[in-house]
């Protein structure tokens, strides 16, 4: 057990020394020399003097070599500092931080209303396979699963903005601009939530246990709210870490057609605007925080499921 | 993401490799009739979605990129028949045009993806040791990144184009078939037909080759399918941001972006590329899950 946890640790810094290593060689990837890009940057398109781009590199510490350079690129960044916004000039750590936070509540909106649905969608189809319930169930998530975001928001907003009048169309400001969002990023979770939590109450339903409640006299509906769906449920508990992870930087469309300030649009403009310093930060931050939350949804798996913990043990 | 965690773990479609018999139609219309609904209207759906875009050069009413400004927005006629997007270019021939891109780039990050992914996985199981440790954490790690950022940064760095789309998708891309791959041949690992061959003194390649894989092969073909739309829907995701096919090419996640800012007014120059997005997706979705539904209840009837 132990030795998992500690596997699991050094793979997880192993990882993010990768991952950093990445980012900071960023600006050298793209080809092109990173300190022309800055002093680009800040003088527009003006022409720009070849002793000025020297003067910047040895004021911005960059005719050091690469790896003093990543070491103390490193140590800042542990601090939180990943420099300044080309663009807004802000530090970008703030930035970064106050954009995650908003789409930590895009995400957990959707996954909570996806959630809502897929729990007992899921189990009032394993309760009846094959059945109408289940049939239709089947039908509606595979449908879902092939609906575009980019598709189903304009058309949500067509309906709801501009022809019923009851929704804002785009901007973060209050509970009712998130309600269109976190519909249109909840039906593919939704999906998989549903699929998931099927196949998993089949199998609970089939459990010895189950049929021990059943012959004590529980019916069907007891033996499922008391006993199926805290078994059932957790494998969608892990599926909801995974998408928690996808969600905080993933939402890009949706976050770009709703005009929402959140992770994803942070690194869309980036990219655009060419933002090397926020582009850095936030994809450490992103891949830091998904693989964080996936090793957090593994050991969480592992202590809710005494099976596989004691089959760790051995 | 996400779809491998909806794979069993230890796949239940496990047929024995059958040699192939001479084929004939009554045969595909058997293959067909023992499978779920979805199969065939999946198969169906997608066969004339593929053959109109095959055929879409040679069949659209007028050119897809010629614009009319006098004829901006103009609502469905005998000449448009559905009409006119924001430049007077003509809707239909546009749409017929326009997944070429993104069905091709999808459908060969896909395949990309599953042989890479195969490959690893069935080398994984049958090498153990090392080799399995270090491929299964990298497929850890990977399968926890999001596609899409992924895929925008590789972009941001190298910059769009199509070989920049395909590789960052793909480097994610492999990471379930993988696992499901390893699963699989762990599976077969166990059968008596693989301690015969072992037994005669087979290679691993050749035990790789002739036997694992076949058999691995359906369970894979059919996550394939499933995988599909997702691949569609993220290259039209990163087209739509203006990160992969770009205009002038005709795209259905293209048009949609272009045609946002008139929505209210056209509402059908939204609507028309999403759904065709949305059917090619959905089509394949369908054949993937009658593939699967017909696996589940041939290893029932085993049992």
């Amino acid at each position: 057990m132990w030795m998992i946890a500690l596997q699991r640790f050094l793979i997880l810094c192993l990882t993010l020394v990768v991952i950093s290593l990445l980012a900071f060689l960023v600006p050298y990837m793209s080809g092109g020399d990173p300190v022309r890009t800055i002093v680009q940057s800040r003088v527009g398109d003006m022409a720009i003097d070849p002793a000025s781009v020297e003067t910047m590199r040895v004021h911005l510490g960059l005719d050091r070599p690469l790896y003093v350079q990543y070491l103390g690129w490193l140590w800042s960044a542990i601090h939180g500092d990943f420099g300044y916004s080309f663009v807004s000039r802000s530090p970008v750590g703030p930035e970064v931080a106050r954009a995650l936070v908003v789409s930590f509540t895009l995400a957990m909106s959707a996954l909570g209303i996806a959630l809502a649905v897929a729990l007992p969608l899921g189990t009032l189809s394993a309760m009846w396979p094959g059945k109408t319930i289940d049939t239709v169930a089947t039908f509606v998530t595979q449908t879902f699963v092939a609906v575009p975001e980019y598709w189903f928001a304009p058309m949500a907003v067509l309906v709801f903005s501009l022809y019923l009048g009851i929704l804002p169309s785009a901007g973060w400001d209050g509970p009712a601009s998130l309600v269109l969002p976190a519909l249109v990023l909840s039906l593919r979770p939704l999906a998989y939530f549903t699929r998931v939590s099927r196949a998993a109450m089949i199998d609970v339903l089939q459990a010895p246990y189950i049929t021990a409640a059943r012959s004590r006299g529980l019916n069907m509906n007891q033996t499922v709210v008391h006993h199926g769906i805290r078994n059932g449920a957790m494998p969608v508990v892990t599926l909801f870490a995974l998408w928690l992870a996808g969600l905080l930087g993933g939402s890009v469309v949706v976050e770009v057609i709703f005009a929402i300030p959140g992770m994803g649009r942070l690194i869309y403009e980036a990219v655009v605007n060419n933002d090397v310093p926020v582009l850095q930060g936030s994809f450490v931050c992103i891949v830091a925080l998904s693989v964080l939350i996936n090793t957090l949804a593994d050991a969480l798996y592992i202590l809710l499921n005494p099976a596989v913990r004691i089959r760790h043990v051995h | 993401m996400s779809i491998n965690h909806l794979a069993p773990s230890a796949p239940t479609i496990l047929e024995p490799a059958r040699s192939t018999e001479p084929s004939s139609v009554a045969q595909a219309i058997r293959f067909i009739r023992q499978r779920h609904w979805s199969f065939a209207v999946g198969s169906l759906l997608f066969l004339t979605i593929a053959v109109l875009l095959i055929i879409s050069p040679w069949i659209i009413p007028h050119d897809p990129s010629a614009q009319s400004l006098l004829r901006r927005l103009a609502g469905p006629s005998v000449q448009h028949w559905l009409g006119t997007d924001h430049l007077g270019r003509d809707l239909l021939s546009r749409l017929l045009i326009g997944g070429r891109f993104s069905v091709v780039i999808a459908a060969v990050t896909l395949i990309l993806g599953a042989v890479i992914g195969t490959l690893l996985g069935v080398i994984s199981a049958r090498t153990g040791g090392l080799t399995d440790e270090i491929i299964m954490r990298v497929v850890d790690l990977l399968i926890s990144f999001p596609d899409v950022i992924v895929a925008i940064f590789m972009i941001a760095i190298f910059g769009p184009g199509y070989g920049t789309l395909i590789a960052s998708l793909t480097i994610v891309g492999w990471t379930p078939f993988a696992r499901m791959a390893r699963g699989l041949t762990l599976e077969i690992n166990s059968r008596e037909y693989i301690k015969a061959a072992e037994v005669l003194g087979c290679t691993k390649t050749f035990i790789i080759f002739r036997h694992v894989i076949p058999n691995a092969i359906r369970p894979i073909a059919a996550i394939s399918f499933l995988r599909f739309g997702h691949k569609l829907i993220t290259v039209g995701g990163l087209s739509f941001l203006g990160l992969g096919v770009q205009p002038p090419n005709a795209d259905w996640a293209l048009m949609l972006a272009e045609s946002q800012p008139f929505v209210e007014r056209a509402p059908l120059l939204v609507f028309a590329p999403g759904l065709a997005i949305f059917l090619t997706a959905l089509s394949v979705t369908w054949i993937g899950q009658g593939l699967e539904m017909k696996g589940r209840n041939a290893s029932k009837a085993a049992q």
